[in-house]
Order: C-alpha cells, then structure tokens, then sequence
C-alpha cells in the first residue's frame, strides 16, 4: 500500500510539473526555440497569485483572470523578440537563459528573497487533503493534476483535431513550405507563445498554492522539467503529461523507499536511457500528430 | 503574367541571382535549364517569396510580389511543387492537400480542387489516410504536384518534378503537367531532365552560374549546339 501511496503522491506531484513543461515543449517543437525564460514566466505567475491573493479578495484560483492575460501577452512579446532578433534554436539556450536571470532578479528585487507563502486564510488548499481509503492526497496536487489532464486534452484537441492544429503541426514540419502555402508564421509563433505564457500563469498559480516560494525556485525547476519534455517527446502534448506522472511517481517511490536525494539519479537514468533507446521520447506519437 | 527584372539575390553576402530577367505568357509551359547549383531553385523561391529578392522586381498580374510577405504569394495565385516534394511527412497525404487550400480564397473552392486532384491522381485517393512521409518517391511527387493545386495557382512553379523518378512515372508526371496546362494554368518547369522539359515546354531559359545566359523558343534551344554540349551531356 505503501508503494501505491507514495507512487501516486508522486505521480500527482508529476502532473504540475507537466503543466511547467507543456508550454517549454509547445515552443520547443512548433517554434524551435527553447525558452528557459518560461520558467521566469512561471516564477512571475507564482509571485503574482501570492500578491493578488494577499492583497485583493479575489482567491488563489481567480488571480488566473489577471495572470493568464499578463502571462499571455509577455510570452507572446518575449516571442517577438526573439523573432526581431532572429534567434536560432541553440542560441535561444543561452538567450532565454539570459532573460530567466533578469526575470529572477525582477522577482528578487520586488519580493525580495525571502520565503513567501500565502497564508491559510486565503489558501486554504495548502492544507487539505482528499482521503480514498488508506490513500491520501493533498489537494493543491489533485489540482495539478485536474488542470493538467484539462489542459493536455484542450490543446492536444486543438493540434490533433482542428485545422488551425493541421497547420500549426504542418509549420513545425517544414516552415518555409508551410509558409509558401498560405501560413503565417509570425501570426503562429504570437498565438503560440501566448498560449504557452497562459499555461505558465497556471502552472505558476498550483506551485504558489502548495505552499513556499522563493525567486531561486526557477532553477530549480529546470533540471526536473527539461528531464519531462525530453521524455515526452518534444512537442508532444499528451507525451509530456505522461512523461510528468511517470517522473513524479519514480521520483516518489525513490524518495520514500531508498532517499529523496536519490530521486534526481534514477530520473535522469531514465533521461540518458531514453535519449539512447528512444530519442524521440517514451511515447508513440499518434498517425499524423508531428 | 509573370514579368521578373533583373533580379539579384543573396544568401547572406553571397550572390545566387545576377540580373535575372524573364517572362511567363498566360497558359504557357516555360523550361527553366541548367546545370546543378545555376541558381533555378533559388530563382523559383524567390518568385514564391521564400526567398527574398535583394535587387530586382518580380510583377505578377500586375502586383509587385518583391513588396509582399512569403506567406501572402499564394493567395496571388502562384503554388510550388518544391525540389525533392517536401511534403508535410507526418501528416496524412489528406491532411497534406486540405493544406494546400490553406489561402482563404483556395478554402471555398476545396471539394472541386480536391476532385480535381483526386481525378489526375486516383491514387491519392485510395491513399488518403497513409502518412505522406511512407509514400514511395512517385506517390510523393503527385501529393506535392496535388497540393500545390489545392492552391488554385494560375501560375505553378515545378522544381525538378522527375528527380529521383523511376521513367514510368516520370512520364506520368509530365502527362499531367500538360493535363494541368490545358485547364490553363501556366507553369514554370524546372528540370535537369532538358530534353523531357523541352519536349513540353513553348520557351525556355539556361540557367548558369546565376545568370540566364540564353533563351529562345524550346525548339531553338533543343537545337542550339551549346545547350546540347553543355546540359545533354552528349
């Protein structure tokens, strides 16, 4: 009973964890950039929902109408910018790289360093969790998990099914033919980075809703996240939601049952694994999704 | 209908394009020839707009494409079959030409362009859910010869159609590029294969080193001792 707690703790962990890498892999895939500034993204949301959240009535949940639109249209501006600059997939590692640092810093200057949390008055799901039986499970988790499986089934709809998805799934093929056809590929990469600086707003808010946050939690992420986009298979929506159970459950077997400091060597086992046997990630990309 | 003027282009600081100028008619079949790396492909994807003119005009019907966004051309009424098909690999052979009619005015008219297609090529219809990417060569040209007309073109460029074809189905291909002529729409044919884009072709241009250095009437240039030497290789 024990492993099935603590796997399925873990894997719940995963999913929000998933929702940090659904927007990285999003741009990763169809845009060829790879933003690290989207975990700045995140950062500025989890900050935002504890400031909205302390200082106005609004409740955790509802800072998503004022983050998701902010996120939005950074992200989408952060795309411009690089699009200005013309940077290149391996050059927007060390750019974006360069932007997560300022937007850590913003984050440090105006909140400072100090742990922040928003207090059990107006998060009251830190503290909760759900019972099933001999299983529990805190709630801000079920949360990740309930946003994530929605999210990864409204996107995952619009790219497999719709003709908007046909065409952003043809650009990420081959964008000078899909060009030459009709497709606009700045209209694309705006629509694009906004809907991946949306998912960072929800992401930021369920990491501010479990509890402490502090500006080096960014980097932190990094490592854990990359690991998950790389499994899922870059671009690959319903790939990374998987990918995300499956690290937060081996990571929460490892850490209960040897140590959880050993969690970070058997993921990225699986990581150096998975970029040998199956590069192109763990999970099979239905007929015709890129 | 296609009137280009000196036209220059660039990758990065090196010339590809020296003062290319040339002309399409309305419902004609030009040859564009040369040998390897003269400059055709660079030449038609200028004219598409995927790649950008540094110097030079490119006027068709009337408006300067030189001026517009690479995604705005097709809606102009020009479509590409591009060097080695680039099809949307991971798409279905389907979902490949509904992408062809991406442009708003092709969308309206998608179920007579895909009977269209679907009747020079029927077996783009038996094949309609495979993914493009595990067709074989032949089967992959008419996909991108069947998207490109998605598009309703009045101008379709054709860069190397028969590379890499097996003969029988080279004849097919060019079968079908007089079948599309004969419904009107003009094509820009480029080929190594000169006598094959000669035999279809009105006029034709010789391409070398970036610069057009010959033209005339395909007969002529079937004829022409130079173009013999230099691109039959006999």
């Amino acid at each position: 009973m024990n492993v099935l707690q603590a796997g399925l703790a873990g894997a719940l962990g995963g999913s929000l964890f998933a929702l940090m890498a659904l927007g990285l892999s999003l741009t990763w895939g169809f845009l060829k950039v790879i933003n690290l500034a989207h975990f700045g993204l995140i950062l500025l949301g989890s900050y935002l929902t504890f400031e909205l959240a302390t200082s106005t009535p609004l409740g955790p949940l509802n800072t998503l109408l004022v983050t998701i639109p902010v996120l939005c249209v950074l992200g989408a501006a952060i795309h411009l910018a690089y699009e200005r600059f013309e940077v290149s997939e391996l050059s927007s590692l060390l750019v974006s790289y360069g932007l997560l640092i300022i937007l850590v810093q913003v984050v440090h200057n105006i909140w400072s360093a100090d742990f922040r949390r928003m207090d059990a008055s107006v998060n009251p799901y830190a503290t909760r969790s759900i019972s099933l039986g001999d299983l529990s499970f805190p709630l801000p988790t079920l949360l990740a998990a309930g946003f994530g499986l929605v999210l990864v089934v409204l996107v995952g709809t619009i790219i497999n099914r719709t003709y908007a998805g046909r065409a952003l799934r043809a650009f990420g093929q081959d964008r000078e033919i899909a060009s030459a056809f009709g497709i606009d590929h700045r209209l694309i990469g705006v629509v694009l980075a906004g809907v991946a600086g949306a998912t960072a707003a929800i992401a930021g808010m369920l990491f501010a809703l479990r509890g402490t946050i502090t500006p080096d939690a960014a980097f932190e992420w990094v490592g854990l996240v990359f690991a998950i986009v790389i499994l899922g298979g870059i671009g690959n929506v319903a790939g990374t939601f998987y990918a995300g159970l499956l690290v937060g459950a081996v990571s929460g077997v490892v850490a209960s049952f040897w140590t959880p400091s050993h969690s970070p060597l058997v993921v990225f086992s699986m990581v150096v694994l998975a970029l040998v046997f199956r590069p192109e990630g763990l999970f099979p990309r239905r007929a015709g999704r890129h | 209908m296609l009137g280009v003027t000196d036209l220059d282009v660039f990758y990065g600081d090196a010339q590809a394009l020296w003062d290319v100028s040339m002309n399409v008619d309305e419902g004609e079949v030009v040859a564009i020839v040369g040998s390897n790396g003269a400059g055709k492909s660079t030449f038609v994807n200028a004219v598409m707009g995927i790649n950008r003119a540094r110097r030079g005009s490119i006027i068709f019907e009337g408006v300067e494409l030189t001026n517009l966004a690479g995604h705005r051309t097709c809606r102009q009424g020009i479509a590409i079959v591009p060097e080695g098909r680039r099809l949307f690999p991971f798409l279905s052979v389907q979902e490949n030409l509904d992408l062809g009619a991406f442009n708003r005015e092709a969308r309206r008219h998608h179920h007579e362009s895909l009977a269209w297609v679907h009747e020079l090529f029927p077996r783009l219809s038996e094949r309609r859910d495979q993914l493009a990417g595990t067709l074989s060569g032949g089967e992959q040209q008419m996909v991108a010869i069947g998207r490109a007309l998605m598009a309703r073109p009045r101008l379709l460029l054709m860069d190397e159609p028969s590379l890499g074809l097996a003969p029988v189905i080279v004849d097919e291909v060019f079968e079908r590029i007089e079948r599309v002529r004969a419904e009107g729409v003009s094509v820009v044919l480029v080929e190594q294969n000169v006598k094959r884009a000669l035999d279809i072709s009105a006029r034709a241009y010789v391409l070398a080193e970036g610069r057009i250095v010959q033209q005339g009437s395909a007969a002529e240039l079937a004829a022409s001792p130079e173009v013999v030497a230099a691109l039959l290789g006999v």
